[in-house]
């Protein structure tokens, strides 16, 4: 007799598959939507497929999209293992993206000087703007996912306020926008820069880090239990402020890489929601740092066939609900991956005679 | 008293529940292989069983948290397949779990009420509180309606579960381990309770490792082996030798735990560690122990009685580092206590706390991940800042064999280990690194008899080698048995401290109910 039971830990096998599973559920959703509003489901796929994966211009785009995605993914993913929530991705990206571009536009010098110091500049930008958070969450017990939500705001606000007005554009007028940075992150591959490399080193950094370091250990053990953190007399708060700045310089760092390596310029609502697009990245990590990759690479991959479909006028609102539609059904296939099949034995004995 | 005996029922009353070779696996364990059972209405069975035999298991089978993976369940007379517990509620099969299942932030009404079909939707808190009090009083366990659930002792919590339950009107009433918890005041309570319950022709199963338990107030006794039903029996046909003998496949031998090894290291002249006038307050300001002064010596076994909540949580704390004295201090081999608790158990102090699942493990983390907590920041796992995960499951792999844990997947959670075998790593990971003082607060608690004598011989063995125990327990014999000296609590504060020699269970109790002793050896 075979029959399913639930499991309280599920193999990373079995997610692997139900998850695939979901994603061409979604993908079968989405076409027979498409369909019946009248469209060649054939002919969109076909597009789709060639403009992202299928050719050269296509995999530039997909990892320029996806170079941030890792970034801001990780910085959620990183404060999820101490079990708490940045929701400031957002705010911490435009404020790197600020601090990059205070680098670029004042300071003058070679590349190999200027790179270095915009990053620095940008992450401890980052941290300072999820300081207030931090120091919150650990004296005071504050909430973080409403103290970082906010500041996004306000941080979006702020680079409105310097695109428009001090720092904006004398040379050629563009509206919202800085003037364009006199240094560049380096390409590699057609548009893509190294910020692509680096944050792939990143997400793997981070892996070792929370796997293979003591550092990392308390972090685990502070998220899963903080009882026991106590217990063991780890240093969980000094734990939960390390964990924070570094998510905010994630974020910060994700920003530097937009303005000098993609847009070249500071731009009021440049961060495209890579903030925000960072927490559905580590929600499909499930909090594995590693797991970021391949999260971030198959939301890059919606992003990118939202533009294409935006060329076949579809609303721009059809990237949202597709992104929306895969994250549900992903739920659905965590929660089917926890149950497998047991074979049980028959029963021996099926005479109700019960000894007393 | 109504109901002290079980009432007399026609010979054709079908049973209340029958179990006919249940099977349920994990992987790697046969939690329950081929169990068959029966419940008369009218009776207290007893449920018997080494940690892990799978009483646990079998019981949430019977309540539809698992489904089994053979075998049947008759209820009545007829066949029935639970797919959840509402629908073995809805049965009349209600449980009271190991591990109490409220939602601590709310009152004692809210959580009778909470997710019960008869509650209305709309209802003012007087009414839910007055109702409250009336289901209670109907089943004999008073409650405080308006209470919240977390500041509760665990007898309170535990009534509050049970008056849950049967006010769902259960007919077949399970306890896990109901009593473990309890003080030997409420555990008499409690029986009453059950007896006037069964007084109604509603069946009660009771798990238990508590022998005396079975024998008082149970009417048939049925013992699970590696997850086999080794048999059933009227208690009055059982004796404790011989449920103890059965229950763990072979005779346990009681010996005399004080008596040293011919080899054992002498009892020390100077204290290990001792506390001077210590004082320590609660976030209200209240002395929570006060005036507290004691020598703890090498090769020597201590042991602390009190009634819960007399001070014994803040001394088990001080002593580990995890809370500083608000007066006084504390010396270890004369020099101040370090100040943060891994410098204390750097220094070599031992730490088995009551609430094991709460703060001696993370529940969500593997069994690896667990058992290097205390060994983490030191070669061969750590110590440059590294985390070596290869000697991390070799550690977990040593514990485990010195604790006789069988683990199948050192990386599942440990939350899976049933609770006595949680306690048996806990208690040998930190006897590894006490090679001064080991502080163990109710170290046998949810471990059968089987167990305890081991890890009691596995105490005395420390004390040989020299180390100096703490020892916090509600059981006197344990306690009488193992140590040295008896320091007994009371609102925080020693009432005397008594060769364990010359003190027996009736002095003990004076002294915990705050009588003085005046003929007191010290
Ligand atoms: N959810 C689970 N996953 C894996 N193994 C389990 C699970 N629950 C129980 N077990 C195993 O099944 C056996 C029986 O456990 P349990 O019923 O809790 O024992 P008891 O209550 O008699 O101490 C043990 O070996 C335990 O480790
Ligand atoms: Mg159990």
């Amino acid at each position: 007799m075979m029959r399913f039971q639930r499991f309280s830990t599920a193999t990373a096998g079995y997610v692997l598959v139900w998850r695939a599973l979901a994603f061409v559920v979604a993908m079968g959703i989405v076409a027979l939507l498409l369909a019946l509003s009248g469209r060649n489901v054939g002919e969109l796929a076909a597009l789709v497929a060639r403009s992202t994966l299928g050719s050269r211009f296509g995999l530039e785009d997909l990892a320029l999209f996806m170079a941030p995605l890792v970034l801001t993914g990780s910085a959620v993913t990183v404060t999820s293992r101490i079990g708490l929530w940045n929701i400031g991705g957002e705010g911490q990206f435009y404020l790197g993206a600020i601090g990059a571009a205070a680098v670029g536009l004042f300071v003058h010098g070679p590349a190999v000087v200027i790179l270095p110091l915009m990053a620095v500049v940008a992450m401890v930008c980052g941290m300072a703007w999820i300081a207030v958070p931090t120091l919150a969450r650990a004296f005071a017990g504050v909430n973080e996912i409403i103290t970082t939500l906010l500041l996004n705001f306000v941080a979006e606000l702020l680079t409105y306020w310097l695109t428009t007005g001090p720092w904006r554009d004398r040379v050629t007028g563009a509206l919202v926008s800085t003037e364009r940075l006199p240094v560049a992150v380096p390409e590699i591959w057609g548009v893509v820069h190294w910020g692509f490399p680096v944050a792939i080193l990143v997400a793997c950094g981070l892996s070792l880090l929370m796997s293979r370091t003591s550092w990392g250990y308390e972090v685990r053990v502070s998220g899963a239990n903080p009882g026991a953190a106590r217990y063991a007399g780890m240093p969980t708060r000094a734990r939960i402020v390390a964990v924070m700045l570094l998510s905010g310089a994630l974020a910060a760092l994700a920003g530097m890489f937009e303005v000098a390596g993609t847009v070249h310029r500071l731009q009021g609502g440049m961060s495209d929601n890579f903030g925000y697009l960072g927490i559905v990245v580590a929600v499909l990590a499930r909090r594995s740092c590693l797991a970021v990759i391949p999260a971030a690479f198959l939301m890059a991959l919606i992003l990118d066939a939202g533009i294409v479909l935006q060329t076949q006028q579809l609303a721009a609102t059809a990237v949202l609900a597709i992104t929306g539609l895969v994250l549900l059904l992903v739920a659905i296939a965590d929660e089917l991956a926890h149950y497998r099949p047991v074979v049980a034995e028959p029963v021996r004995r099926s005479a109700p005679g019960v000894s007393s | 008293m109504a109901g002290q005996h079980p009432p007399v029922m026609r010979s054709g009353t079908p049973p209340v529940l029958q179990l006919v070779g249940i099977c349920k696996y994990f992987p790697g364990v046969a939690a329950n292989e081929d169990v068959s059972l029966t419940i008369r209405s009218g009776e207290i069975h007893a449920l018997l069983g080494e940690n892990g035999a799978g009483k646990s298991t079998l019981m949430n089978i019977v309540t539809g948290i698992y489904q089994p993976d053979g075998g049947e369940m008759i209820l009545d007379g007829y066949g029935v397949a639970f797919s959840s517990p509402q629908e073995a509620i809805r049965a009349g099969i209600g449980m009271v779990h190991q591990h109490f299942r409220l939602v601590s932030a709310f009152t004692v009404a809210e959580n009778i009420h909470l997710g019960w079909s008869d509650t209305p939707r709309h209802i003012p808190a007087g009414v839910l509180e007055a109702h409250t009090r009336e289901l209670g009083e109907r089943f004999g366990m008073p409650l405080d309606p308006a209470a919240r659930v977390e500041d509760l002792s665990a007898g309170e919590q535990q009534r509050v579960e049970i008056v849950r339950v049967l006010a769902r009107k259960a007919r077949l009433l399970i306890l896990d381990e109901p009593t473990a918890v309890l003080t030997p005041a409420e555990a008499n309570d409690l029986f009453r309770a059950l007896r006037a319950f069964r007084a109604e022709g509603n069946a009660v199963i009771i798990i238990t490792h508590k022998l005396d338990e079975v024998m008082e107030a149970s009417d048939r006794v049925t013992i699970l082996r590696g997850g086999r039903n080794v048999g059933t029996w009227a208690t009055k046909d059982c004796s404790p030798q011989m449920l103890a003998a059965t229950m763990v496949g072979r005779e346990i031998v009681r010996q005399d735990l004080r008596v040293r090894a011919p080899d054992a290291v002498p009892r020390s002249a100077k204290p290990v560690m001792s506390l001077r006038h210590v004082s320590v307050r609660d976030g209200r300001g209240v002395e929570t122990l006060s005036d507290v002064s004691l020598d703890l010596m090498g090769e020597e076994i201590f042991g602390v009685a009190g009634v819960a909540g007399s001070g014994q949580r803040e001394l088990t704390e001080l002593l580990t580092g995890l809370r500083a004295p608000d007066r006084g201090d504390v010396l270890l081999e004369g020099k101040a206590l370090p100040a943060d608790a891994v410098a204390v158990a750097r220094a070599g102090v031992g730490h088995i706390p009551q609430d094991r699942l709460q703060s001696a493990l993370v529940p969500s983390l593997g069994v690896t991940d667990n058992m290097a907590l205390r060994e983490y920041d030191r070669a061969p796992i750590g110590g440059n800042g590294l985390y070596h995960a290869g000697a991390a499951l070799r550690l977990a792999q040593d514990i485990a064999t010195v604790a006789g844990v069988k683990i199948p997947d050192y990386s599942m959670p440990v939350r899976n280990l049933s609770g006595g075998n949680q306690q048996r790593l806990v208690a040998r990971r930190e006897m590894r690194i006490a090679s001064k003082v080991l502080v163990a607060a109710y170290p046998s608690r949810g471990l059968d008899i089987g167990a305890i004598a081991t890890l009691h011989r596995y105490f005395a063995q420390l004390r040989d080698e020299g180390r100096a125990l703490v020892i916090v327990s509600e059981d006197l014999e344990e306690l009488l048995n193992l140590s040295d000296r008896i320091g007994v609590l009371f609102h925080g504060r020693i009432m005397g401290v008594l060769d364990a020699a010359q003190a027996d269970v009736e002095r003990l109790g004076l002294m915990m109910g705050g009588r003085t002793e005046e003929r007191g050896a010290q």
